[in-house]
């Protein structure tokens, strides 16, 4: 029932949340069902121009016109980008986890370090490493000197500039991680350990058998925020190298053609369509994968 | 767990190494921040030797960061605020089954972290927005706070997460007393919801400060420039002066890191909270 009162009163609950509801259709949900309906249309960037549905003629633009090569190596790309960040990021994370949660001096220190690169923001954290890795006077390329003989134009490689992106984007967000491994960390009983310890289990498979399928929920968070997350971040990529050196990605075409490419607001539209499809369909193979291993105890 | 002393030096060993790949870099731009440029180009890692106080002044009038700051100070205190404010007006009927359908926006809400990136209609709607009423949408100080304010992503769902452990028989013995709607919602709920308001706050903020791909798509206006593009620009212009971009790095981290050190606890525990819950 409900308590405050009646008549006119009785709506008051739904006027407030009319607010939040306008803001996420106007801003959300309405431009992302939007863009789906655009990527079957030839629709410009031009206020008060009409458009017509030109059926899959987008969609086949991308993969059959000259840019087709720069299209796959985009996608390459992200996907790489997907696959390192998700199983390099998570592993850290989860090691540091495990090694902080055995009570070691200072631990309240340590995570708020790990963690300060989200809070100082990717504009902060990319002109940083743009002083570490600057090819001319910057300190690691003094270090690949003195150690292997060797230079390196790091965000200027044709080469190497993506795995640079890459390292940074780890760096900047493994904290994060790890803290919510941590969290699931603290919820696993230590009695559970004991009992083990005393049936004679090893670490590894105390690990293995009470803390890895304890754990398993922050896993499956783990792996959502960082599929979704490397599939859609591009402000590391546009605050490094701009696109350049072979470091682009879907997410970053999608922005270069909106903000950038020509008035044709279809083709990115239809890039947003398959970059949500590709998402899609890595979400639901991690939670099945994931889910199968989480247990209650 | 039983540990033997060798894992726990082992242990010391590699939180150590990692710690340096975090903390080094923090402490060499701040070093070279102090240095002039010739110092820089002929010892750019060593200890600096004379210090060269002037760089930050210099870096401080040149960078305008004095403007940036305040933009960015205004968009994150706005969109902060509504945000919260939103969020608990969604959130509440919801959590308590005020409004019809309650567990089917919920969802619909919840739709919002899989939903198809929209950028592109977003860009085209702040334009329109933009030509049909010249003070709200794009480049607009307004239409970039209402763009970033949400009620409906992670912080409503905290929320709703929070209002359901607080009695139902409390709304009840309010409306007795014949509090309305929206008394109950500030006087009463409000306040209740203090450690969990602590982290929308923190991990709103922290998401429109840092705020890069943003503004330079939706403030293309020097007038309108938040911390975050000022520093881009800032490098553009500076090239290669690394110890003049080191005191801009340095004086938009500085307060950050000391404010981080006061709210780390609650940052901490609060992105726990958020992340696992939802």
């Amino acid at each position: 029932m409900y308590p405050f009162g009646k008549g006119f009163n009785r709506f008051i609950p739904l006027l407030l949340l009319l607010i939040p509801m306008a803001l996420y259709i106007v801003f959300y949900f309405g431009p992302s069902i939007l863009t789906v309906i655009y990527s079957f249309t030839d629709v410009k960037n031009l206020p008060g121009s009409t458009y017509q549905f030109v059926g899959l003629d987008n969609y086949k633009d991308l993969f059959f016109s000259g840019n087709s090569g720069e299209r796959w190596r985009s996608i390459i790309n992200t996907l790489i980008f997907m696959f390192v960040v998700t199983i390099v990021q998570n592993g850290v994370a989860l090691f540091i986890a495990v090694i902080i949660n055995q009570r070691l001096k200072g631990d309240y220190f340590y995570r708020a370090v790990f963690f300060l690169p989200v809070v100082l923001g990717v504009a902060v954290v990319a002109l940083i490493w743009g002083m570490m890795f600057d090819p001319l006077n910057g300190p690691v390329n003094r270090l690949y000197d003195v150690l292997f003989g060797y230079q390196d134009m790091f965000f200027g490689s044709f080469t190497h500039a993506f795995g640079y992106i890459i390292f940074v984007q780890i760096w900047m967000y493994m904290g994060y991680s790890m803290l919510i491994f941590l969290a699931g960390l603290q919820s696993v009983p230590k009695d559970l350990y004991e009992a083990g310890h005393i049936d004679g289990t090893s670490k590894w498979q105390s690990f293995r058998h009470i803390t890895f399928p304890l754990i398993a929920p922050s896993f499956t968070v783990n792996m959502l925020l960082s599929i979704i997350g490397a599939m859609s971040t591009f402000d590391i990529i546009l605050a490094t190298t701009d696109g350049r050196f072979n470091t682009r990605t879907m997410a970053y075409d999608v922005y270069k053609e909106t903000f950038r490419g020509s008035l044709e607001m279809g083709l990115p539209s239809a890039l947003s369509v398959i970059q949500f499809l590709i998402i899609l369909l890595f979400v639901v193979v991690a939670v099945r994968q994931t889910r199968k291993r989480e247990v209650e105890y | 767990m039983q540990n033997s002393k060798t894992t726990q030096i082992l242990s010391y060993g590699v939180v150590f190494l990692l710690l340096i790949l975090y903390v080094v870099p923090l402490l060499l731009v701040f070093n070279v921040s102090l240095k002039s440029f010739n110092e820089y180009l002929l010892n750019p890692i060593g200890i600096v030797q004379n210090i060269e106080w002037g760089n930050y002044t210099q870096a401080w009038s040149e960078g305008n960061f004095a403007g940036y700051f305040t933009n960015s100070l205004i968009y994150t205190v706005a969109a902060t605020g509504l945000t919260i404010i939103v969020s608990l007006f969604a959130a509440f009927p919801v959590a308590r089954g005020y409004v019809m359908w309650s567990g089917f926006i919920y969802m619909f809400f919840l739709l919002s972290q899989f939903l198809p990136n929209p950028m592109v209609a977003q860009y085209k709607l702040m334009l329109s927005f933009k030509e049909s009423v010249s003070f709200f949408g794009y480049d607009t100080k307004l239409g970039y706070i209402l763009l970033k304010t949400t009620g409906t992503g992670v912080v409503f769902m905290m929320f709703v997460g929070y209002i359901k452990s607080i009695s139902r028989d409390l709304d009840e013995a309010a409306g007795m007393d014949g509090s309305g709607y929206i008394r109950y919602l500030f006087q009463i709920i409000l306040p209740l919801m203090k450690p969990v308001i602590a982290t929308g706050v923190i991990l709103t903020a922290i998401g429109v400060w840092n705020d890069f791909v943003g503004p330079i798509m939706y403030l293309p206006s020097p007038a309108n420039y938040p911390i975050t593009f000022g520093l881009k620009e800032f490098r553009g212009q500076y090239g290669n002066n690394w110890p003049l971009l080191a005191c801009g790095i340095t004086i938009v981290a500085a307060p950050l890191i000391i404010l981080y050190t006061f709210i780390q606890k609650y940052l901490v525990d609060g992105a726990l909270a958020g992340a696992v819950k939802s």
